[in-house]
C-alpha cells in the first residue's frame, strides 16, 4: 500500500507541478499585475510601480474598453440567442428522425472544422464586397440596391452574421447529446397520453434539457468574452470601434498598434482579471438559476 | 514487478520527454572574426536572425539568398528564424530573458522606443563602414533622436502620399502633378470628366488620408495635442480641413463603394483600372499590381499643400529595419551581415524582389515604386503613421471611425465632424 501510494504521488507529482507553474503562477502573476504600472508583460518585479486601483480605473473609465463591453455584450445577448436558437431547432429536427440526419449534422457542424480565417474571409470577399459580393448579387437581381455590409453602420452586424454561421453546429451537437440522453419512452408515453410533438418538446424535451442549457450556456459565455480572432479579421489591419471585444483591447493595450508604441501591461492584466471575474459570476449565475439535480431519468 | 518495470520506464519516458521539450537550442556559438582553418573572416560563427517575414514570402526569400551568399563569402552561417509579424509580441519578453539571437526586425519605432535597452550600439561600426554613405539620412536621425544612439539599420523604407496611375493622367491631359488643394480638386474633376473614379479609399487608411490633411492644415503637433486633449471645435483648422474632405466627398470623387473594405477598394486601381489615386504608403503598389495580377504604371507626388497651412511639406516615412541584441556574442560579424543586407547587391535584389524601395539610396527603385527615392531625399521631418491621430492609443479605433463617417458622408459640415471627435472625450 505504501509502495502504492508512492507511486501515485509519482505520478501525479509533474502533473500537480506543471499546473501550479503553467496555470495557477501566470493566474497569481497576472492578478498582481494588474495592481501595477508595468509596460512590457515579462518586466522584471523591480521595474514594476504600485498603481493601487489606477489600472481599473483607467480601463473602466476608457471609451474604448466600453465600446468593447458593449460590443460582446450585444453578442453575447443577440448572437447568444440566434445561435443557441437555431442550434437546438436543428438538434431537434436532426434528432426527429429525418433521413440524411448524419450527413446534415456533418454538414452543419462543418463550419467548426474549416479554419476561422479562411471562413472569415470568405465572408468578407464573397459574401459581403460590395461589387461581387453574394447578399448586393441577391439584392441586384430582386432589382434592390446593394449595401456597403462592411462600411461603420454594418460591419459588426456583418461580423456577428458571419460568427453565428460558424458557431451553430457546436452547439448543436451537445443539445443532440443532451436529446438522445432523454428516454424514448417519456415521448411514446406522452403520444399515448394524446400530446403532440409542439407540446412534448415544451413539456418534456426542453425541462430535461436544463443541464445542457447550462453547459451551453457557459461555454457560450466563455466564447464570447475570448471572441478575438473575428474581431482581428473584420478590422484587419488596425483595430476599429465597431468591432472591438476586450480581448481585442487586451492585445492592443499590451502589445501596442500600428503606429503606436504606447504599452500598459499593468492594464492589460486588469483587463483580463476583469475578464475571468465575469466569467465566474456568469457561471456561479447558472449555477443558481438552472439547477441540474433535481430532475432524474 | 513487471508492472513496475513498466511504470518505472514510463516515468522514465516522461522524464526525458519534459527534459527534452524544456531544452533550449545552442545559442550562437564561436569569436567573433576568428579565422582558423577556411581562413575565412567569419569561418565558424553562427549567427541567429529573427526575421519579421516568411520563408516564402519575397523578402524572406531574398534574405535566405543574402544569408548564402554571405556565408560564401565570410563562412558565417546565418540560422533564419521566420516570426512574422508577430514578432513585435514576442519581442520583448525574448530581449529581456536573453533569448539567444543576435539579428531582429522590426518597425523602426518599436526599436527605439520598446527594444532600446536590449539592442547594440551601432554607432562605431557604421562610422567605420560608412553607412552614412548608405543609407537615407532621413531615419539615421529618428533613430538617433528616439534612442539617443543608432539603435538599428534601415532595412526596408516606406514613405506616403498620394500615389497614382500615370496613365490615367496622361490620359487626361494632365502633365502636372498638383501641388495644391485647389490644383489637386481640378485635376479631380479633370478626372471624372474623363469617366474616371478619381480616388480609391479603403476604412482602414482613411485616418492616414485625413491626418495628412489635418497635418497640412494644423501641422501634426498640434493633431496630436487634439488626439489627446481633445477641443477639435475650437480649432478652426479641423473645420477646414473637415469641409475640405466634405466637399471632396459630396463632388463624387472617391471610388464607388468608398470607403470600401481593406484591400477591395485599392486592388480597383488594377482590377477596373479606372481608379486613379490613393493616398497611402508606398507598399500599396506592390500590393495592388499582386492582388490584381497587373502593373501599373505608377509614379507618387507628395500631398497637397492647403491654403495658410502650418506645413506644406512633411512627408510620411517609416521603417522596418535590422538591430542586434546587446548580449550578441557576434555584433561585428551580426553588423556585417546586416550591412550585407541593407547596402549594394543584396539591397538591390531585396528590392526587385519584392518590389520595395531599397534601403541603399545608390539602388535604384523598381518601376512600381517610381519616384519614392526622391521623395525620402528630400524628407528631412517625416510624419508619423496617421500624423498624429494615433497619439491616443485609448481613442484610436474609436477617432478612426469617426473618420471613416467623414468619409461615408455622415456629417453635413465640418463643425459637425468636430463636435462629433469631442462627443469621444
Amino acid at each position: 500500500m505504501k509502495k502504492n501510494r508512492i507511486f501515485i504521488i509519482g505520478f501525479i507529482l509533474p502533473c500537480l507541478l506543471a499546473l501550479f507553474v503553467m496555470y495557477l503562477y501566470p493566474v497569481v502573476r497576472t492578478v498582481a499585475m494588474s495592481f501595477f504600472g508595468i509596460e512590457s508583460v515579462t518586466s522584471d518585479v523591480s521595474n514594476w510601480t504600485f498603481n493601487g486601483i489606477d489600472n481599473y480605473i483607467k480601463i473602466f473609465t476608457s471609451p474604448t474598453f466600453q465600446r468593447a463591453m458593449r460590443n460582446v455584450l450585444i453578442i453575447w445577448i443577440i448572437g447568444g440567442i440566434i445561435i443557441l436558437s437555431i442550434a437546438l431547432l436543428f438538434a431537434v429536427i436532426l434528432t426527429s428522425g429525418i433521413r440524411f440526419k448524419k450527413f446534415f449534422r456533418a454538414a452543419i457542424y462543418m463550419p467548426n472544422i474549416i479554419s476561422a480565417v479562411a471562413l472569415a474571409t470568405m465572408w468578407i470577399q464573397y459574401i459581403y464586397n460590395q461589387d461581387y459580393g453574394l447578399l448586393n448579387q441577391i439584392l441586384s437581381t430582386l432589382g434592390l440596391e446593394g449595401k456597403n455590409w462592411l462600411g461603420t453602420d454594418m460591419k459588426f452586424w456583418a461580423m456577428l452574421g458571419a460568427f453565428c454561421f460558424g458557431a451553430v453546429g457546436y452547439y448543436m451537437l451537445i443539445f443532440i447529446n443532451g436529446i438522445e440522453r432523454i428516454p424514448a419512452d417519456l415521448g411514446e408515453a406522452a403520444t399515448i397520453d394524446g400530446a403532440n410533438k409542439v407540446q412534448q418538446f415544451f413539456q418534456i424535451t426542453l425541462p430535461l434539457l436544463r443541464s445542457i442549457f447550462k453547459t451551453n450556456i457557459t461555454f457560450w459565455s466563455v466564447n464570447c468574452l475570448t471572441f478575438f480572432l473575428w474581431s482581428k479579421m473584420f478590422s484587419p489591419v488596425s483595430t476599429e470601434a465597431s468591432t472591438v471585444v476586450p480581448v481585442v483591447y487586451l492585445y492592443d493595450t499590451v502589445f501596442g498598434t500600428v503606429g503606436n508604441v504606447q504599452r500598459d501591461a499593468g492594464a492589460g492584466a486588469a483587463i483580463g482579471v476583469v475578464l475571468a471575474i465575469i466569467v465566474g459570476v456568469i457561471y456561479f449565475v447558472m449555477n443558481k438559476l438552472l439547477k441540474d439535480d433535481d430532475l432524474e431519468f | 514487478m513487471k508492472k513496475k518495470v513498466i511504470s518505472v520506464l514510463l516515468a522514465a519516458a516522461m522524464v526525458t520527454g519534459l527534459v527534452a521539450g524544456c531544452g533550449s537550442s545552442s545559442g550562437s556559438g564561436g569569436d567573433s572574426g576568428s579565422s582558423d582553418e577556411g581562413g575565412k573572416q567569419y569561418d565558424g560563427v553562427e549567427l541567429t536572425y529573427w526575421s519579421m517575414w516568411t520563408s516564402a514570402e519575397p523578402q524572406g526569400q531574398a534574405l535566405q539568398e543574402a544569408a548564402d551568399a554571405f556565408e560564401e563569402e565570410t563562412g558565417a552561417h546565418i540560422t533564419f528564424e521566420w516570426k512574422g509579424r508577430d514578432i513585435k509580441n514576442i519581442l520583448s519578453s525574448a530581449l529581456e530573458s536573453e533569448e539567444s539571437f543576435d539579428l531582429f526586425e522590426d518597425d523602426y519605432t518599436r526599436i527605439t522606443g520598446n527594444y532600446v535597452d536590449y539592442v547594440a550600439d551601432l554607432t562605431e561600426m557604421a562610422d567605420a563602414a560608412g553607412y552614412a554613405d548608405k543609407s537615407y539620412q532621413v531615419f539615421n536621425d529618428v533613430v538617433n533622436e528616439n534612442a539617443g544612439f543608432l539603435a538599428c539599420v534601415t532595412e526596408q523604407p516606406s514613405v506616403g502620399g498620394v500615389f497614382y496611375n500615370k496613365d490615367i493622367f496622361d490620359d487626361c491631359g494632365i502633365t502636372e502633378t498638383p501641388t495644391t488643394w485647389d490644383e489637386f480638386m481640378e485635376a479631380c474633376q479633370t478626372m471624372k470628366d474623363n469617366g474616371y473614379q478619381p480616388m480609391a479609399l479603403d476604412s482602414t487608411y482613411a485616418p492616414f488620408w485625413f491626418g495628412y490633411h489635418l497635418a497640412r492644415t494644423i501641422g501634426e503637433d498640434a493633431t496630436a495635442d487634439l488626439a489627446v486633449n481633445g477641443g477639435w471645435s475650437q480649432n478652426e483648422g479641423v473645420i477646414q480641413a473637415a469641409d475640405d474632405i466634405i466637399e471632396f466627398v459630396n463632388a463624387g470623387y472617391l471610388a464607388d463603394g468608398a470607403p470600401d473594405e481593406y484591400p477591395a477598394s485599392q486592388n480597383k486601381m488594377g482590377i477596373e483600372q479606372n481608379v486613379a489615386m490613393v493616398v497611402c504608403a508606398n507598399y500599396v503598389t506592390s500590393e495592388v499590381n499582386q492582388n490584381s495580377g497587373t502593373e501599373l504604371n505608377w509614379g507618387l507626388f507628395a500631398y497637397p499643400t492647403v491654403e495658410n497651412g502650418a506645413d506644406s511639406t512633411s512627408t510620411f516615412a517609416g521603417a522596418n529595419s535590422i538591430a542586434i541584441t546587446s548580449y550578441s556574442e557576434n555584433q561585428q560579424a551580426a553588423f556585417d551581415f546586416a550591412m550585407y543586407i541593407v547596402t549594394g547587391e543584396q539591397d538591390q535584389n531585396k528590392a526587385d524582389l519584392a518590389n520595395q524601395i531599397p534601403a541603399d539610396p545608390n539602388n535604384t527603385a523598381p518601376a512600381s515604386q517610381a519616384g519614392t527615392t526622391e521623395v525620402l531625399e528630400a524628407t528631412d521631418a517625416p510624419l508619423t503613421w496617421n500624423m498624429g491621430l494615433n497619439e491616443n492609443a485609448d481613442l484610436m479605433s474609436v477617432i478612426q471611425e469617426t473618420v471613416v463617417k467623414l468619409y461615408e458622408g455622415s456629417y453635413a459640415t465640418g463643425a459637425d465632424f468636430a463636435a462629433a471627435m469631442d462627443a469621444l472625450y
